[in-house]
């Protein structure tokens, strides 16, 4: 029996919640109902939950808030949230698990059935740590991700990856400390989540860094070499958006 | 004046003083007298000085410059262009008589332009035939004939018989000069008609002689001597020991022909007394040379030598003297010539210059004209381009908007769904398609601020949107999902949620209303450069539709053409829009440019 803790400013997403875990016989105490994060603080630290549903706003507060105000992270979070970009793409980059309002019964089923598999406390802290770091920066120059790989989670800052290269459904990750890290995800959803930042899908094996980009080889669609000295094609397609990319003032 | 003797060609060709004067040296001084007594810088003045001039043309041409000087001042001074004209044309004669030929067509040519600027005809067909002269020393017999006949032409209308005269014998000499004898003789012949009429025997003299010797030249030789005779015995007759000399040795060379050599020892030696008398060196040497051919004749070897020595040493001076006249005078025209090649040079050069101006001002033109061009055609390319991106801008917020449109459309015909499920109390049912709502609307929210997005996501979101319609009708909707084998959905890049409006169609005005199940088949495919969505249903159809649900149905299917429109406007393509109606049901053909990712 797992004990779980729910933190939501709105009855309404509690109750829906509560019925879901309540109807499908999940293994699941719901040891707490918490509105605000001075309670969930309080109900947390007295009965130390194995899983806390944790809404990302929370009246004034987010749910980061009440995680930055915990010493300790000897729990699995799951966030809920029902529509915000920014808090999406924090998970998307820490990892972190988060269901969207209304929830639907499937994705809770699999994301507990993910939790029970692969339950790691301290891997869970670290993902907490990038998101505060990515939080707390602020910046888009020092953002860390937590690459998802085939034993666990590589964190890397972003700034120190070269760049991303497709293998059928993994994706080869070559960092300035020469590390090539295999993820167990697709290019595709590395280009997601990076989308706003300096990489840029050159090609449609090739996700780089372009802030790393040493030179460009005219061609048809040509080629850049990067700081690792790799030579990487451009497809003919994405020529005009890279040279707009790497010369913002060119377009006038 | 006429000619003076040529004697290159032939022996004697007449020069006709303009003052004949056996009182030559007398008129000078009562001339010189008069003007001393004359000294008032007046026209009077300047008309002595030019009869002084004239005077000294063959005594003494050096000397009289500085009368012809003076007097052409005092012309100037006093506006007599009379006066200048003459003085001029007397500074030629000066010229002419020193052999500087060049310098007699300067002073001759001043003359004829004052001439003819007061109207003078008497002086400048006088002027015409000084330079006729000059022409034809430099042996330009073209121009001298030209000058010449002007001349004549002028002489006649004048009625200047003295004029006419020398017109026709000058005409005649260029004509024995080029040894078209006949022309020469016809000349000749009317001159010297002319010549009796007017009972001037110095003319009848001189032309008697110069026809004497084109007859001879022409090897009549009978009526050369009969000629000959007779210039002779005229000019005894007038005193002029000149011609009588010339036509007297002329006679005995004649003579020496017909082996009558007594008569043309007699002939020579009155030749010979007459040359010495008046100094006619030229003249004296002929006599030597038909007076050696006597003796030789006459087997008196001695005296032919010596005869022969003096002709020959006579000879050689004139020639010297003829080799140095021809030589100043080939001499002047070949400064002529230069000056006029350095005329022709110079007038060539500045028209070089000139035509390398202009050349230099259309080269300049051209190229401004052409920087112009380049530089509106740039201009203009810019222009266009900035229209073009404003356009593209104004289309892509357009199409923004359109895009935004869409979603509130769809959303209340979703909501109005599960209030269809709600009434129908089936809660259940109504929270699955609440979830499967949510998240297509999540999808919907996220996919329409793109312009595009992979044919792989769209077609998830229209098969989510399908499940919730087929959830809506009760599983009486089924669809089917078909992608040729040419298209890459996850590569193929569509404009975000293009097919929905006639999903939708389908479904609310097709199937809805229909008894039994529907059936929905979506195919992709790929035809050279376009993109082609069908969608076909087994539905109602139009016909069955009633008017109201039809413009209700147009109003996505309109969005969605705009959207084509747009997308045809800035990719200048031809995508385009089908509704067919089918025996049962319709069939919509959707055509889009190709686009591709990578």
């Amino acid at each position: 029996m797992l004990k779980a803790i729910i933190v939501d400013d709105e009855q309404h997403c509690i109750n829906r919640l509560d019925g879901l875990l309540q109807d499908e016989g999940y293994d699941i105490e719901v040891m707490a109902r918490c509105k605000t994060i001075d309670e969930a603080q309080r109900k947390i630290t007295d009965s130390s939950p194995d899983i806390v549903f944790l809404d990302v706003q929370l009246g004034n507060n987010t749910g980061f808030d009440l995680l930055s105000q915990l010493d300790t992270f000897d729990f699995e979070v799951i966030f809920t949230t029902s529509f915000d970009n920014y808090a999406l793409k924090a998970f998307k980059f820490s990892a972190l698990d988060y269901l969207l309002k209304p929830i639907d019964k499937i994705d809770l089923a699999s994301a507990l059935q993910k939790l029970r598999e692969q339950r790691n406390l301290k891997e869970t802290s670290k993902k907490i740590d990038i998101l505060f770091h990515n939080f707390k920066e602020g910046n888009e120059s020092s953002k860390r991700i937590a690459i998802p790989t085939l034993d666990g989670f590589a964190m890397v800052d972003t700034n120190d990856i070269i760049r991303f290269q497709s293998d059928v459904n993994y994706t080869h990750i070559h960092t300035l400390s020469n590390k090539k890290i295999t993820a167990s995800k697709t290019l595709k959803y590395f280009e997601g989540i990076l989308e706003s930042n300096t990489f840029f899908r050159v090609h449609k094996s090739h996700l780089v860094n372009l802030s790393l980009v040493e030179h460009y080889i005219k061609g048809k669609g040509g080629h850049i070499i990067l700081t690792d000295g790799s030579k990487i094609e451009v497809a003919v397609r994405r020529k005009e958006e890279l040279m707009k990319k790497l010369n913002p003032g060119l377009e006038s | 004046m006429l000619r003076p003797i040529k004697k290159t060609c032939f022996s004697l060709l007449i020069i006709f003083l303009p003052l004949c004067g056996n009182s030559q040296g007398v008129q000078l001084d009562s001339l010189r007298n008069e003007l001393e007594g004359h000294t008032l810088q007046d026209t009077i003045r300047a008309g002595l000085l030019i009869e002084i001039a004239g005077e000294m043309t063959y005594s003494s041409p050096n000397e009289a410059f500085p009368y012809v000087k003076e007097a052409i001042a005092i012309s100037e001074k006093t506006n007599w262009i009379k006066g200048e004209a003459l003085a001029h044309r007397q500074k030629g004669n000066l010229y002419y008589v020193l052999g500087d030929n060049l310098n007699a067509l300067d002073a001759y040519q001043k003359a004829l332009v004052l001439s003819q600027k007061m109207v003078n005809k008497q002086l400048e067909s006088s002027l015409l035939g000084n330079i006729g002269n000059i022409h034809a020393d430099l042996k330009e017999y073209d121009k001298a004939l030209t000058n010449y006949r002007a001349y004549l032409s002028t002489a006649q209308s004048l009625n200047n018989r003295p004029d006419e005269i020398k017109a026709l014998s000058n005409i005649a000499i260029v004509y024995n000069d080029t040894e078209n004898f006949e022309e020469g003789v016809a000349y000749l012949e009317k001159a010297l008609a002319l010549a009796k009429l007017e009972e001037n025997n110095l003319f009848i003299a001189a032309i008697t002689n110069n026809l004497a010797l084109a007859y001879k030249k022409l090897g009549q030789n009978e009526k050369a001597l009969a000629h000959y005779q007779e210039a002779a015995d005229l000019a005894q007759q007038i005193g002029n020991k000149y011609i009588e000399a010339s036509a007297l040795n002329s006679i005995g060379k004649i003579n020496v022909l017909l082996n009558n050599y007594g008569m043309a020892e007699t002939n020579a030696r009155q030749a010979l007394s007459l040359s010495k008398e008046i100094g006619a060196v030229e003249w004296e040497s002929d006599s030597w040379e038909v007076l050696s051919q006597v003796f030789e004749n006459n087997g008196n070897m001695a005296e032919a030598l010596d005869a022969y020595k003096e002709h020959v040493q006579l000879r050689d001076s004139v020639l010297n003297e003829e080799k140095r006249s021809e030589l100043t005078r080939k001499e002047m025209q070949f400064q002529m010539e230069r000056q006029q090649a350095v005329a022709l040079e110079e007038i060539k050069r500045q028209e070089l210059v000139k035509n390398g101006y202009l050349l230099g001002a259309i080269l300049l033109a051209l190229i401004s004209i052409l920087g112009y061009f380049l530089y509106k055609r740039r201009r203009d390319a810019l222009e266009k381009r900035k229209v073009a991106e404003f356009n593209a801008k104004v289309a892509e917020t357009e199409l923004k908007a359109l895009r935004s449109q869409m979603n509130p459309h769809f959303i209340f015909n979703s909501l109005n769904s599960i209030s269809d499920f709600i009434s129908k109390k089936d809660i259940q049912q109504a929270d699955d398609y609440l979830v499967k709502f949510s998240k297509l609307t999540r999808s919907i929210l996220e996919n329409s601020e793109k312009k595009w997005i992979t044919l792989e996501e769209d077609l998830e979101l229209m098969e989510l949107y399908m499940q919730i319609e087929a959830l809506r009708l009760e599983n009486k909707l089924n669809y089917r999902i078909s992608i040729d084998e040419s298209v890459e959905p996850e590569n193929t890049l569509v404009p975000p949620l293009l097919l929905q409006p006639f999903i939708e169609n389908s479904i609310w005005h097709g199937i809805a209303p229909k008894q039994g199940d529907g059936q929905i088949d979506l195919l992709i495919k790929k035809d050279d450069n376009m993109l082609e969505y069908i969608v076909e249903d087994n539905g109602v159809g139009r016909s069955a539709t009633n008017t109201k649900a039809k413009r209700k149905g147009s109003f996505g299917v309109k969005i969605t053409s705009n959207r084509i429109d747009i997308i045809n406007h800035l990719k200048n393509t031809n995508g385009s829009i089908n509704l067919l109606d089918k025996t049962e049901g319709l069939r919509v053909e959707i055509r889009l440019p190709l686009e591709l990712q990578f």
